[in-house]
């Protein structure tokens, strides 16, 4: 019975994060195009893509190691998504909330890049490899000041587990963002990089490598992914909510909260053109880093 | 007969016997060679007993041998990984010639390494670091090739160290009167200060020597990468642990019990954070395999030494475990580049690529070793890396963590190089007639590979021999303190539960698996890697669409001001200037009686001079 009940809250938050995913994705369009000054595909427009992916039939396959690559890349959005607490009393959102850290975390966040690293390499497709060659320099990049606000956070209040932190908010009644507002600067500003948005997009970079590692792959290869993407927003965005604003009581709080924050890389991304490749890890290893440097002085004095 | 006797002497006899043997028949040599690995092996873990040791005398001085429950986590490296690679190296080493003066070494080597693990006195402990040198220089410069530049480099290193572990052992013998190592620990706080920082200052350069630390490590890219990799799969995995053996002595033994030890600790976590970096990022920038794996052998062995230098229990929990795990797959990506050399007789990444359909099973053991490497859960790799975190941050070294996730970060853009490198990419005609490696050494690498997943979701498995050695160097118990059969904790008591991760991990890959392959998967048909769109554009037969040059192009562009930095041309200005200096002495001698006259007057005036000085 325990373990049904697990399995069936696992289910309810994957559908949750599926659904808030996609849903994001297509209002980012909407936005996108209205400050572009352009009418936009309706919010919907996720959902009609994914359902038409989800319905062709695959053709062609390059190997096994392409086949594998969708299915790690799943793992890494899924097993990330039982980790983090969805809401603050987890009740059917618990999953495996407390059998892991943030240092874990961090970890499993790589594990599907990299499966689906390999995928788009088999295919052979030259412009797949150099976006990931692009996509594991830019994490370099931000993996840096990502980790010191992470770190200071952990050191300020000795608890590297999400849920810890979660608790050290409910208690004071300050949110992480106002009492360690350093490591808030730094986390926000990985986080442009974290989500791929202009002028951070080089991994994709439309017109320059053709969508990168996800060209040749279609229908449910395809569909996989993108809902994997859409999960894996969900699930970053929670994670700052998490660990920045004092985590989310009820669902309706949970995305007032997540869209707001959502809103800091996708604005940025609109008006900005691309970066190139270092300049993307270069733009890391300055004023983030000094915030994330601040950040660990305050943490460690304080 | 003591047994600890008969294991030294099977595997002299053996060494000579195979040699011998090898002139008579290569089906009895190759025979002749693994038995003599395994049997002492054999020997080793069903008839040693931890604390049994003998004792007897050589012209005078007084020598010790036994195991304790600290050397024997070595052992479990030392002979495993030996008989493995031994095994692969029947193999791999197929039809070269002078095949018998190669098991000699590599039998010796081992023999050497067990010595160093046995040997409770300081003679025969550097006696059969000796004899580890020797064996391991004739090893690297075995192929012959450009034997002046890396042979002497490895050499010259490792006189220095050498030279540097015997001052450090004479200066024992003259405070204490004893050559026992544990009299050396029980009487070190008593010595006076000088001594407290010398003695660890020069055995720690012999140890630094053969783990590769920074700045003693200029030899170990060319050593690694010429020796032969059945050999270097040991060389890498096993004989610089020896380093990290005598360090851990070192650091826990000696330094922890002197007030200065604090400094000391800082000191050596930092030159093994830089080790890391830079060995990382030089890993990054090669485009031959073997020299990346030296780099990366660097960088790795740069995070052991961190963990072993802030010396709390968890961070020597995460070296040693990192050190077996280390080995394992060290060992498995050398023997994999030594599979590919074999098959297809290149190493570089420019010129080989898309073998994965070709050679699977190499391809299933080096990305199993290589996710270990990366230290992605639920591979044994992950352990290492979480328990090292957590350490570093529970002793409040808050910028050396930064420094290692850096290095840490960076190290998955060469594991993909690796991969994709070999692997992956384009399939070019070139390389269509390679095959799978013989069975012999497929096995040894899938043994390996396995053995990383099951210690990733079974650490305890591990942790529970290391946990005993670290109690006889001192330490509390850990178990149920850090970490249960697959249960890891951190100084505040977070946990990550192993198991649930995995069948977590496990279901969704099935499901999703199974996802993308039903409904008509049966109708998809395999094409090959030109069939693709290329920009919209079906590209021609004959277009090269390999991208291999210039990987990390961009990347390495960015980090540059930090790989300016080199210690080479340090070393090389030294050494020019050190030969501008013999070449003074040299000028001394004239070879005219006029000059050694005037030499004789100049001095006899000297004495005179300072006459009050010298005997005033």
């Amino acid at each position: 019975m325990d373990l049904l009940t697990n399995i069936l809250g696992a289910i309810a938050t994957i559908i949750l994060a599926f659904v808030v995913g996609m849903s994001y994705g297509g209002i980012v369009r909407k936005i996108t195009a209205r400050v572009h000054n352009r009418l936009g595909p309706p919010w919907y427009q996720n959902f009609i893509d994914a359902y038409k992916l989800f319905g062709k039939t695959t053709a062609i396959h390059h190997g096994w190691m392409q086949i594998m690559g969708p299915a790690f890349l799943m793992v890494s959005s899924v097993v990330t998504l039982m980790f983090v607490p969805v809401l603050n009393n987890g009740g059917w959102f618990t999953n495996l909330n407390f059998k892991g850290d943030l240092i874990f975390l961090l970890y499993l966040m790589v594990f599907g890049p990299l499966g689906m690293a390999l995928g788009a390499g088999q295919t052979g497709n030259p412009n797949s490899a150099i976006g990931v060659t692009r996509g594991l320099s830019q994490m370099v990049g931000f993996e840096i000041p990502w980790v010191m606000a992470l770190v200071a956070l952990m050191i300020q209040f000795n608890t590297t587990t999400i849920t810890g932190l979660m608790d050290v908010q409910q208690m004071s009644g300050t949110w992480l963002m106002f009492s360690s507002p350093f490591a808030f600067i730094a986390a926000v500003l990985a986080m442009l990089g974290m989500f791929r948005y202009s002028p951070f997009d080089i991994v994709g970079a439309p017109t320059e490598l053709a969508s990168g590692p996800v060209s040749e792959n279609g229908g449910k290869f395809l569909f996989t992914m993108m809902s994997s993407g859409s999960i894996f927003s969900f699930v970053k965005l929670t994670l700052y909510v998490d660990l920045f604003m004092g985590g989310a009581d009820n669902l309706i709080i949970l995305l007032i909260k997540t869209f707001s924050i959502y809103m800091i890389p996708v604005l940025y991304g609109i008006v900005s053109p691309r970066y190139r490749t270092e300049q993307a890890i270069r733009f890391f290893w300055g004023w983030p880093l000094f915030f994330g440097i601040l950040a660990i002085l305050y943490a460690a004095i304080f | 007969m003591e047994i600890i006797y008969l294991i030294f002497i099977l595997f002299l006899s053996g060494a000579i016997a195979t040699f011998l043997l090898g002139k008579v028949s290569k089906r009895l040599r190759d025979i002749a060679f693994i038995t003599t690995l395994v049997v002492p092996s054999v020997l080793f873990f069903t008839q040693i007993n931890i604390g049994q040791t003998v004792d007897f005398s050589v012209l005078g001085i007084h020598l010790s041998w036994g195991i304790t429950n600290f050397s024997y986590i070595f052992a479990y490296i030392v002979l495993g990984l030996g008989v493995l690679a031994g095994i692969y190296a029947v193999a791999a080493m197929k039809g070269k010639e002078n095949l018998g003066f190669f098991f000699f070494n590599y039998i010796l080597s081992i023999m050497a390494m067990m010595g160093i693990l046995f040997s409770r006195d300081l003679i025969s402990f550097f006696v059969f670091w000796e004899i580890m040198t020797w064996s391991s220089y004739l090893m690297v410069v075995f192929t012959g090739k450009d034997v002046q530049k890396v042979g002497i480099k490895y050499f010259i290193f490792s006189a220095i160290g050498a030279y540097a572990m015997l001052m450090a052992i004479v200066i024992t013998y003259s405070l204490t009167g004893s050559m026992m190592i544990s009299n050396l620990i029980f009487a070190f706080p008593d010595f006076e200060f000088g001594m407290q920082i010398l003695i660890p200052v020069l055995l720690l350069i012999g140890f630094g020597v053969k783990s590769a630390m920074m700045p003693l490590h200029v030899w170990a890219v060319g050593s690694y990468s010429h020796s032969p990799m059945a050999y270097t799969a040991v060389f890498s995995g096993a004989l610089s642990k020896m380093g990290i053996y005598g360090m851990i002595i070192v650091m826990a033994g000696l330094v922890s019990r002197i007030p200065e030890g604090y400094w000391f600790r800082e000191v050596i976590a930092w030159m093994g954070a830089i080790t890391a970096v830079g060995g990382t990022l030089w890993a990054v920038a090669q485009d031959d395999a073997k020299k990346m794996l030296a780099y990366s052998s660097v960088a790795q062995l740069g995070y052991i030494i961190i963990g072993i230098a802030i010396g709390t229990p968890l961070a020597m929990l995460a070296s040693l475990f990192m050190a077996i795990l280390h080995g394992m797959f060290k060992g498995t990506l050398f023997m994999a580049v030594g599979a590919i050399e074999k098959q297809t007789g290149t190493t570089n990444f420019t010129e080989v690529t898309g073998l994965i359909r070709k050679m699977p099973f190499t391809f299933l053991a080096s990305l199993m070793s290589i996710i270990a490497l990366a230290g992605i859960p639920p591979l044994g790799g992950f352990i290492g890396k979480w328990m090292l975190y957590e350490s570093v941050i529970g002793s409040n070294h808050y910028l050396l963590i930064i420094v290692i996730f850096f290095s840490s970060t960076a190290a998955f853009l060469y594991c993909y190089k690796f991969l994709f490198g070999f692997f992956l990419g384009q399939e070019e005609k070139e390389w269509a007639h390679v095959k799978e490696a013989p069975a012999m050494m497929v096995v040894p690498m899938v043994i390996l590979a396995i053995g990383t997943f099951i210690f990733g979701v079974f650490p305890g498995l591990i942790l529970n021999p290391i946990d005993a050695g670290l109690q006889e160097l001192g330490y509390a118990v850990t178990q149920g303190r850090y970490w249960e059969m697959s249960v890891l904790f951190n100084e505040w008591g977070d946990t990550v539960v192993l198991q649930p991760i995995l069948y977590t991990i496990l279901a969704v890959f099935v499901f999703f698996l199974a996802f993308v392959l039903t409904k008509n998967f049966k109708k998809t048909r395999y094409v090959s890697t030109k069939d693709i769109s290329s920009s919209g554009e079906i590209p021609k037969e004959h277009e090269n669409l390999t991208f291999s040059r210039g990987f990390f192009q961009p990347f390495l562009r960015s980090v540059e001001p930090l790989m300016r930095r080199k210690i080479d041309p340090y070393y090389n200005s030294f050494g020019r200037g050190m030969e501008a200096i013999f070449d003074f002495v040299r000028r001394i001698y004239t070879g005219n009686g006029q000059t050694y006259a005037l030499y004789v007057v100049v001095f006899a005036l000297l004495l005179l001079i300072f006459k009050d000085r010298l005997w005033g």
